[in-house]
């Protein structure tokens, strides 16, 4: 099996190689050709069923995505967020560290409470890309910040998707996470944001943006109360779980996307800017369906199982060599799949060698958090540029992350090297 | 029309003709029945919806399978498909509707507690969507399910699971687990008021004794083993004892820590004696061949054969595989020699009866202690 599973990836990635190169297709439509070649090679000629199922996968995400770019879209149109970015910089503009880090905390809030770090970049980011385009910093270190904010929200506690995905699945409580998981976070934020953020940049066209003008009928009610919604409902699900009615998100941000029409119902084409957000999304929702397909296609030929076995295999000291690259890469070919493909064994294997789970999987989701800026998904890296509005390239964006993409991996490795160590320091409960 | 809009027609068209034709094996898969043929014990079949009639008429309103004995004594509560994809726990408790022989005491059998989940897949799963057991008068044919309650009939999920009563914070995904979810919830979820009507059952009946039939990845430290809280702690020592001979069993402590468990919560909320078995199933590893059918019954991986190799495995694997013959065996036992200690334990409460173990799995197969559907009194075959 190993032989036959080994020649099947091969003849994925020659078919992948081919379908871009040769056939120009795009990175989607290529590892959609690629898998469905696969899926031929190992004997399933019409894996109809599979694509269908697949294809489904990622369907709540699609709709927090569409559902939370829509009720940005709408503050948007209606002035809203040049009122925030505005508000921002007025009163803390001067105190550069200060008004950093209160945008540090702008962009960590939404997914922390949600999970998800796409929620922050949603919510957060294109109010956060305007101040911080205000204080005279270039779009790409943006798009840096806001994606790294971002990934680090969707650690921060108290929901870790990533810990929480492994510890489902390993029986481990998802109990003493918050030190963990939130001590690193805060630290490698307010390291981010100040090294990306306190100088200014001083390239050609670098300059500092002047702040948006604000129609004088955006009034602060007008632009909180939708926010004010759309938290509220999540922290009343918090605070009374049993007594609300399950809305799910993709309703939170709908509701919070009609309260913002109806404040607003004079100056927001509601249809209209549904249409855009459908065109500004159709990419992203596209790779997130392929992916999905992508995915079952590998499991159905045991590639998947390969993956999941080479990483496993090697001894320790090789494991932890290749954390760095094995986690962010499972992150950015998986999505959240990669903690139940790799986080859970490689959890049991951690387990039965006397590396403290608790501490080592808040390490390991530091480096999930990373993948999703990397191909072939960078779900949320895209997501970034498309919100922050970088047109440079995809690389030249990876290579402004860089240091602190270090720092953070540095981080979460060692916290599982020394998650023994740590543990005593880190975990209470 | 431009070439480019027809162009977008085409492919709209055949991407819904692959969504279509792909789709309707999912929807026959959900709304496939299995026939079920009631032995010689069973003396009735409920649904669950008499125990918590919001449930009626749901996805979840599962057939409770009551098997009484002629000598009044204690109760035990079997429940299988908890996980639809641990397979063995399903056909342990099939062949006991179909085979078991009460003698004393009363025995009530679920074999999808969680028969929503049953009815979906799990996407990115790459299962197969039906399982078949080979009998001498054709294979009989199994719904192969998804670990949670199908989000066809509980969605959306929560960003957070939040368990009741405990307020324990699990990962959303574990709102429609029914093992995350006890002891259930009146007006809850569909998951929730499910495991909320089995603890019905449990206190209106003053069962004794429930187990809850699981199967477990080898990679997986809680596999071969017993599950018990500190009060079914001595039985469940005991009975690894005396099955000691017979296959690898050890008994695992319930974490006092970690809510919503069957293991944990049952006992906590009625007077009954929890167990959760856990046998090794190979087809739920992550580092596995494709997900084949053969790989759930035969249990055979060459990924694991190599990953035992080198060590990573908590339970003895060779190139004999786990098979289902053995899985649904151990459960058999297992839940057999747990009556017999509790019987040694609690005389007043004896609960005794009939049925094939161990052993008559490994020689003659599962498929011999599946009964025809076509050669009985239709009377007496259920579709579930």
């Amino acid at each position: 099996m190993f032989l036959t599973v080994s020649l099947i990836l091969a003849v994925i990635v020659v078919a992948y190689i081919v379908a871009q190169s040769r056939l120009k297709l795009s990175v989607e439509l290529a590892m959609l050709v690629a898998a469905l070649v696969g899926a031929v090679v190992a004997g399933n000629y019409l894996p109809l069923r599979h694509i269908a199922e697949g294809s489904v996968t990622y369907l709540d995400l699609a709709l927090i995505f569409f559902t939370a770019t829509l009720f940005m879209n709408i503050i948007k149109a209606s002035g809203g967020l040049d009122f925030t970015v505005r508000a921002i910089m007025t009163r803390f503009g001067n105190r550069r560290a200060i008004a950093l880090i209160l945008l540090m905390f702008i962009m960590l809030i939404p997914g922390a409470i949600t999970g998800a770090g796409s929620v922050s970049v949603l919510v957060s980011g294109g109010a956060v890309a305007m101040a911080l385009a205000s204080m005279g910093i270039s779009k790409q270190r943006i798009a840096a910040i806001v994606f790294l904010l971002a990934g680090l929200s969707a650690v921060a506690p108290p929901v870790s998707v990533w810990a929480m995905l492994t510890c489902a699945g390993t029986a481990i409580p998802y109990v003493g996470f918050e030190i963990p998981l939130g001590v690193p976070v805060l630290v490698l934020g307010v390291f981010t944001v100040l090294w990306l953020g306190l100088r200014r940049s001083e390239g050609p066209g670098d300059e500092a943006v002047a702040l948006p003008e604000v129609a004088p009928d955006v009034t602060a009610g007008r632009t909180i109360l939708p926010f004010l919604v759309v938290f509220g409902l999540i922290v009343a699900a918090r605070v009374w779980p049993w007594d609300m009615p399950i809305l799910g998100l993709p309703l939170v941000f709908m509701i919070g996307a009609i309260v913002a029409y109806l404040l607003n119902a004079r100056k927001v084409n509601f249809f209209q800017v549904s249409v855009e957000t459908v065109t500004q999304l159709l990419p992203l929702l596209t790779t997130i369906i392929v992916i999905g397909i992508v995915i079952q296609l590998l499991t159905l030929t045991g590639v998947r199982g390969l993956i999941s076995y080479a990483v496993i295999a090697m001894p320790l000291w090789v494991i932890f060599l290749l954390l760095p690259i094995t986690i962010p890469f499972s992150e950015g070919v998986l999505g959240f799949g990669g903690a139940a493909v790799i986080g859970i064994p490689l959890i049991w294997t951690f387990n039965s060698l006397g590396v403290h789970p608790t501490v080592a999987l808040s390490g390991l989701s530091l480096l999930w958090c990373l993948g999703d800026a990397l191909p072939p998904t960078a779900i949320i890296g895209r997501l970034t540029l498309q919100t922050v509005g970088y047109k440079g390239s995809y690389g030249s964006f990876l290579r402004t992350c860089a240091v602190p993409w270090l720092v953070i991996t540095a981080v979460g490795t060692l916290m599982v090297v020394f998650s023994g160590k740590l543990a005593p320091i880190l975990v209470f409960s | 029309m431009s070439r480019h809009a027809l162009g977008k027609v085409i492919i709209a068209l055949v991407a819904l003709l692959v969504l279509g034709v792909g789709g309707s094996e999912l929807y026959a898969h959900r709304h496939y029945k299995e026939p079920v043929v009631l032995g010689p014990g069973v003396t009735r079949v409920e649904r669950l919806s008499k125990y918590h009639p919001p449930l009626k008429g749901t996805a979840n309103d599962s057939l409770v399978y009551v098997l009484e004995g002629e000598e009044d004594g204690g109760a035990v509560l079997v429940l299988g498909g908890t996980h639809p994809g641990e397979v063995a726990g399903i056909l342990a408790a099939i062949v006991m509707v179909e085979n078991a022989v009460p003698i004393k005491g009363d025995i009530y059998v679920i074999p999808h507690i969680s028969r929503s989940g049953s009815t979906g897949t799990q996407p990115s799963g790459g299962y197969p969507l039906y399982y078949h057991i080979p009998t001498e008068f054709g294979a009989r044919k199994f719904r192969m399910g998804d670990r949670v309650t199908n989000p066809l009939d509980q969605w959306p999920d929560p960003d957070v699971y939040i368990h009741y009563p405990t307020g324990q914070s699990l990962s959303y995904v574990e709102i429609r687990n029914i093992n995350r979810c006890w002891p259930g919830r009146p007006d809850g979820t569909l998951t929730e008021q499910t495991c909320y009507a089995a603890m019905q059952l449990v206190r209106e009946h003053n069962v004794n004794i429930v187990i809850d039939l699981h199967e477990a990845e080898l990679l997986y430290p809680v596999t071969n083993c017993i599950v018990a809280p500190s009060k079914s702690a001595t039985i469940a020592v005991m009975t690894q004892i005396n099955l000691s001979g017979d296959f690898d069993i050890h008994t695992e402590p319930s974490p006092v820590g970690y809510r919503g468990l069957s293991h944990r919560e049952i006992g906590d909320h009625s007077d009954a004696y929890p167990f959760l078995l856990e046998a090794p199933e190979p087809f739920l590893d992550q580092p596995t061949g494709p997900k084949t059918e053969a790989l759930l019954l035969e249990g055979v991986d060459e990924f694991l054969l190599a990953a035992g190799k080198r060590g990573l495995l908590f339970v003895d694997y060779d190139e004999t595989g786990k098979s289902i013959e053995l899985r649904v065996g151990r459960h058999l036992t297992t839940t057999l020699a747990i009556l017999d200690e509790w019987n040694f334990n609690f005389p007043e409460a004896e609960i005794i009866f009939e049925c094939p173990g161990y052993y008559e799995m490994l020689e003659n197969g599962v498929g011999a202690y599946l009964r025809n559907p076509d050669a009985v009194d239709p009377s007496r075959v259920v579709y579930d």
